[in-house]
């Protein structure tokens, strides 16, 4: 129900790697420094989640709502 | 009685191919009466432009999926961009550059085409449709301006806009598509809605390829019974194929769905391992092509998928795993080098398999990879080239194994270890 979906904008992430820093719980990052989300954001996690997506330097972070499954 | 017709189109991309042509079932009938309106509609009669309604139930009927690879359900997309009186965009860019088929279809038989596209924006009660062709073929530029020229004197009154897409791989990438749309680079970017709801210039947008659109056109034409007249009761009509797009014999062919295969490749093709579905495709073993048919069922249940209709047969003397590792510096290379998985990630995959097929290296760093680029990205590139190689790992494996022995099981017998 409340879960939400980090999703990545990738063009824009220049791998700072802050979002590994702020949500460990999520996000760990990869040979190259580039976020790998592990999986989707729920309960107490989201405010932090939302801290996070404040604070990428190049705002290339989203929480967004799982789309419709398709049938 | 079929006739061969050069397609007029000069050298494609690199690899100056122009490839052979025959008259098909459907879509491909009668083009070598050439490719005027007046032929054309002597042939068929004016086109019916049935209402939104009407199409998204015909498209519905005979189960129309897009051309352009993806395969998703036309009458889904089309009912979306129903309800928000969208753009209509017809994607003819082609960027892979095995892919003959859209190029062939829009200089042989550009009013199909257009005849598709004119019955969805009459549909969709919009009179802006643009359509992107291959900057590097000004030839097929120059046949699809006449073909509007034509259309326009006729009375038809739709405000078309001709866009060239640029000559890389990712060109085509429906994002791409946009941006180039808007007069901006011709590149994926992030897309947070579906174009249906937010796509050109934030409009709702119908944004398909450009055989897609033909077999609209066509199916408004005939109707589901009518269109069901070829193919077989579970995946009604045609498609189009491009056969050895990247070799010596290149040829693009309409077939019914249901087509053995054995009618389309030779014999000694059949004996060879199949790239289906084009450079962001899927490895067959030979021994999985007896019995198969172009179908979409039949070749999922194999593990493949047709895509865009690319069919390419290895040559004979050639290492599958040579040739998907030359395939693999060629993506890595299409990387537009935007998203950091990908400009980084395709590399280091081309040099992974590089060091696996020449020096005999691990096949696990070559999985992890694979692992490490797939949805991430702005478009599918890396999850297409991720494919690509996963399916050779999985296919292949004895030859991986005598790779690893410095062994390659070529006709050459290079031997390197």
């Amino acid at each position: 129900m409340s879960e939400h979906l980090l999703r990545v904008d990738w063009p824009a992430c220049k791998a700072h790697g802050v979002c590994a820093e702020l949500l460990p719980e999520v996000i760990s990052l990869d040979e190259w420094g580039y976020p790998i989300v592990h999986e989707p954001v729920k309960g107490d996690v989201l405010a932090l989640a939302r801290t996070t997506v404040k604070a990428c330097p190049t705002l290339a972070l989203r929480l967004t709502q799982p789309p419709p499954r398709h049938a | 009685m079929t006739a061969d017709i050069a397609v007029q189109s000069a050298a494609r991309n690199d690899v100056g191919l122009i490839p052979k042509v025959s008259e098909g079932p459907a879509l491909l009938a009668g083009i070598a009466q050439g490719p005027g309106l007046v032929s054309h509609r002597d042939r068929l009669g004016p086109a019916p432009r049935p209402r939104a309604e009407a199409l998204v139930e015909m498209a519905g009927d005979v189960d129309l999926r897009g051309r352009g690879g993806a395969g998703f359900p036309f009458a889904i997309k089309l009912a979306a961009a129903a309800r928000r009186r969208a753009v209509v965009v017809v994607n003819a860019s082609e960027g892979e550059p095995a892919s003959h088929k859209d190029a062939t279809l829009m200089t042989c038989a550009p009013h199909v085409v257009l005849d598709g596209a004119a019955a969805v924006a009459h549909a969709l009660g919009t009179r802006e449709v643009h359509i992107v062709v291959p900057s590097e073929l000004p030839s097929l530029r120059l046949i699809v301006e006449k073909a509007l020229r034509e259309r326009a004197k006729a009375g038809e009154r739709l405000k078309v806009e001709l866009h060239g897409a640029q000559p890389w791989f990712v060109a085509g990438q429906a994002q791409a598509v946009l941006q180039l749309l808007a007069g901006r680079e011709n590149l994926p970017v992030t897309a947070w809605k579906p174009e249906a709801v937010s796509g050109h210039r934030g409009r709702p947008t119908l944004l398909s390829n450009a055989e897609t659109f033909a077999h609209l056109g066509h199916l408004a034409r005939v109707g589901s019974a009518g269109y069901a007249t070829h193919g077989t009761a579970d995946e009604p009509g045609t498609t189009l194929l491009t056969l050895r797009g990247d070799g010596w014999d290149p040829e693009v062919r309409e077939v019914a769905f249901g087509t053995p295969l054995t009618d389309v490749l030779s014999e000694a093709e059949m004996a060879q391992p199949l790239l289906l579905g084009g450079y962001h495709g899927t490895w067959l073993r030979s021994s999985q092509l007896n019995g198969l048919a172009v179908s979409r069922k039949d070749i999922a249940a194999a593990g493949a998928s047709i895509g865009a209709g690319v069919l390419l047969p290895l040559a004979e003397g050639w290492c599958p795993l040579v040739r998907t590792a030359a395939l693999v510096d060629y993506l890595a290379g299409q990387s537009a080098g935007r998203c950091g998985p990908c400009r980084n990630g395709l590399p280091a995959m081309a040099e992974a398999l590089r060091d696996l097929v020449h020096r005999g290296g691990p096949a696990g760093r070559v999985e992890e990879l694979c692992g490490l680029v797939t949805r991430r990205g702005a478009c599918a590139h890396p999850d297409g080239t991720a494919r690509l190689v996963a399916s050779m790992l999985a296919r292949f494996p004895d030859e991986v194994d005598s790779h690893a022995l410095g062994i390659c099981r070529g006709n050459r017998r290079e031997v390197f270890a």
